[in-house]
């Protein structure tokens, strides 16, 4: 494992959980109204994505999609802005977190548990149309998994041979309901047998592990062999939104995740351990970024709430107004 | 092909070459849905297209309704303009949220950043079907915000609002009736020549299929034919009615409307939707709205009373409109007028 590879994830790692700390700031402020679902316990997976991912490829996301959209490239900025309801975000201020799009880097997201993998399957569809060697990765969590779209989506995309990675981030719960307790199969990825697609299972927690099995299914995918299945188990820290009072998690068991399986924690003593990194440099990467979210977050809290006079702006391209 | 054989085409094969037309125009073009490639539509509205322009254009898809619909979202932010086929209008309960949460949506909550160029194409209309294979649903899709909703009555319209439908760069439910798609050229009330070259409708221009000064019926896709059969029987009667096609629901043409009754003074709706919280109570209330609550003389609405459509040919005549019961509704308000 080379070092500076070492040192670019453990980057990836913090400057992730400080973005979803500068929008639990927002949170606590009331600048952010209406819920917010962040992905703090679960950036190894972002961290871990980034490197294989293409600008033609796309990305469709969750309701938990910051982490995505920043690893396929998506402007901290105007994510951060449109996350803060500001004129300046991503969508001016339409769409808000959990509707991000930016055609420049074939990035979007919705709110629909599950149907992330229909959108990404069109995506991956007209880039077999085009013979482009791009992929389409959908993003789901453990509950998704449990919806048609994943069984109609993967079904297609394997019968054509599609260019379609769906990633799996299994935290368990999808809010207060335990994936052992609703699945048929002891892991998801062994779903992957029934669209003779390639599927994997691993601990989500590692961006070695993510980055490397991440990379084997885009391999998979752009070489023409049809879609796969990976499963990437990690630990959701806070409840499923901001203001989740998650009551049906114990609390202890919260507090052994938080102190066991964090990410970074984890992620910093094995550079240590393996001699990759020093802690004065991972400190300085970790105050650097640091700086820099505070920075980006003055910003963007300086920036303008859209005119309510454009309420009713871009409802259609081409039809009067109605 | 002879100006005759285009006289016995039914309604879908003119469908079939709009799209024939677009596909060849716009290389961006795809259509998918179920059989709508090796059997050419099960009304034969993409007859011929597989052949000309392949699997990959003309996909035939397994019954997948929520992934299909979702993979048009794809495929537009991916630079295509597919043509989505919902067979039945009926099967939209299995997609409606990628209709209505994602192709609707994305264009305002990207702040107009990302367009949406979707047509679903999908048969709606009574042919005797019963319950869910015969409603309209014009009026859902028209409810929730972002859709064009085109609602097609003649051989020509279906032609030029499908061209429309295809270049927009807005989404587009674009809703047939089966019993059109069905019915041939020469069999329509008053059939203009379809011309075998490209041509488009503007959305929202609705049209006066026949003048008359008595009342005002204001209709949609078969209840147009309905209404102009129940016309000829009531001009021997006496009574003369102007008919006004809306061609879409949305953009609805609400001018139109308003300039006949300043003429007639009399409204009915027909609606072969259901009656209540939809089209025909839009439409009076629209023009309430403009003319005032003492601006009519009559105001009625004639549509399905809130009951699925039933099997037996005698309970569907009981509740669909048809040109008798349209007859029926004009006597009914000129006798109480």
């Amino acid at each position: 494992m080379d070092n500076e590879r070492s040192l670019a994830r453990f980057e990836r790692l913090v400057q992730m959980r400080h973005f979803d700390e500068a929008c639990l700031a927002g949170v606590m402020s009331r600048e952010i109204h209406g819920e917010l679902h962040i992905g703090i316990g679960q950036e190894a997976i972002g961290a871990g994505m980034a490197e294989a991912l293409r600008p033609g490829d796309a990305v469709v996301s969750t309701h938990r999609n910051h982490f995505h959209a920043l690893a396929k490239g998506v402007s901290p900025k105007a994510l951060l802005a449109e996350i803060y309801e500001k004129e300046t975000g991503l969508c001016q201020g339409r769409g808000g977190h959990m509707h991000p799009f930016d055609l420049s880097t074939n990035f979007s997201a919705t709110g629909i548990v599950g149907a992330s993998l229909p959108v990404a399957l069109g995506y991956a569809y007209g880039f077999k149309l085009r013979g482009q060697d791009h992929v389409a990765v959908g993003v789901t969590g453990d509950g998704g998994v449990l919806t048609g779209g994943f069984h109609e989506s993967l079904n297609m995309a394997g019968a054509w041979a599609l260019p379609l990675v769906v990633l799996v981030e299994n935290n368990r719960w999808a809010i207060s309901v335990d994936i052992n307790e609703v699945s048929a199969t002891e892991t998801l990825a062994e779903r992957s047998h029934s669209y003779g697609a390639w599927g994997r299972k691993i601990d989500g927690t590692d961006p070695d592990l993510v980055a490397e099995a991440f990379a084997e299914a885009v391999d998979h995918a752009r070489s023409g062999k049809g879609p796969a299945v990976l499963e990437a188990t990690c630990h959701r820290f806070h409840g499923h939104f901001e203001g989740d009072h998650d009551t049906y998690r114990d609390r202890e068991e919260k507090r052994r995740i938080r102190k066991e399986h964090d990410p970074l924690v984890l992620y910093r003593a094995k550079l240590i351990e393996a001699g990759l990194a020093d802690e004065q440099t991972l400190d300085r990467i970790e105050q650097t970024s640091k700086e820099a979210m505070t920075a980006l977050l003055e910003e963007v809290r300086a920036d303008s709430q859209p005119d309510a006079s454009g309420a009713l702006d871009h409802r259609f391209v081409g039809v009067a107004t109605v | 092909m002879s100006v005759a054989s285009r006289e016995s085409w039914n309604t879908s094969l003119f469908v079939a070459e709009a799209l024939r037309l677009e596909m060849a125009r716009d290389e961006n073009v795809l259509m998918l849905g179920e059989d709508v490639g090796r059997n050419g539509g099960v009304f034969g509205s993409s007859r011929g297209l597989l052949d000309e322009f392949g699997a990959m254009r003309v996909r035939d898809t397994p019954i997948s309704e929520m992934a299909f619909t979702g993979m048009g979202v794809g495929l537009c932010m991916s630079g295509f303009r597919p043509v989505v086929e919902i067979m039945f209008v009926d099967f939209i309960g299995v997609c409606l949220e990628q209709v209505y949460n994602a192709m609707a949506k994305i264009p305002y909550m990207s702040g107009g950043r990302v367009r949406m160029p979707m047509v679903i194409k999908t048969a709606g209309g009574c042919i005797g079907s019963a319950a869910q294979h015969s409603q309209c649903l014009w009026g859902l899709f028209a409810h929730l915000p972002g859709m064009v909703v085109v609602t097609p009555s003649s051989p020509y319209d279906h032609r030029g609002l499908m061209a429309t439908a295809v270049e927009s760069d807005d989404p587009v439910i674009y809703i047939e009736h089966k019993a059109l798609l069905l019915k041939r050229w020469r069999q329509f009330h008053d059939a203009e020549p379809v011309p075998e070259e490209r041509f488009t409708i503007p959305f929202g221009q609705a049209k006066v299929a026949r003048k008359g000064s008595d009342l005002t019926v204001v209709t949609l896709s078969a209840g147009v034919e309905y209404a102009l059969e129940a016309a000829d029987v009531l001009a021997q009667e006496g009574s003369e009615i102007e008919v006004i096609d809306l061609r879409t629901v949305v953009p609805l043409d609400m001018p139109t409307v308003l300039n006949s009754l300043a003429k007639t003074g009399r409204l009915l709706v027909v609606d072969e939707d259901y009656l209540s919280f939809g089209l025909s109570g839009e439409i009076v209330a629209r023009a309430v709205e403009a003319l005032g609550p003492s601006g009519l003389r009559q105001v009625a609405r004639h549509a399905v009373p809130d009951v699925p459509v039933p099997a037996a040919l005698s309970l569907e005549q009981a509740v669909v409109p048809g040109p008798a019961s349209i007859a029926e509704a004009v006597r009914k308000m000129a006798a109480a007028s």
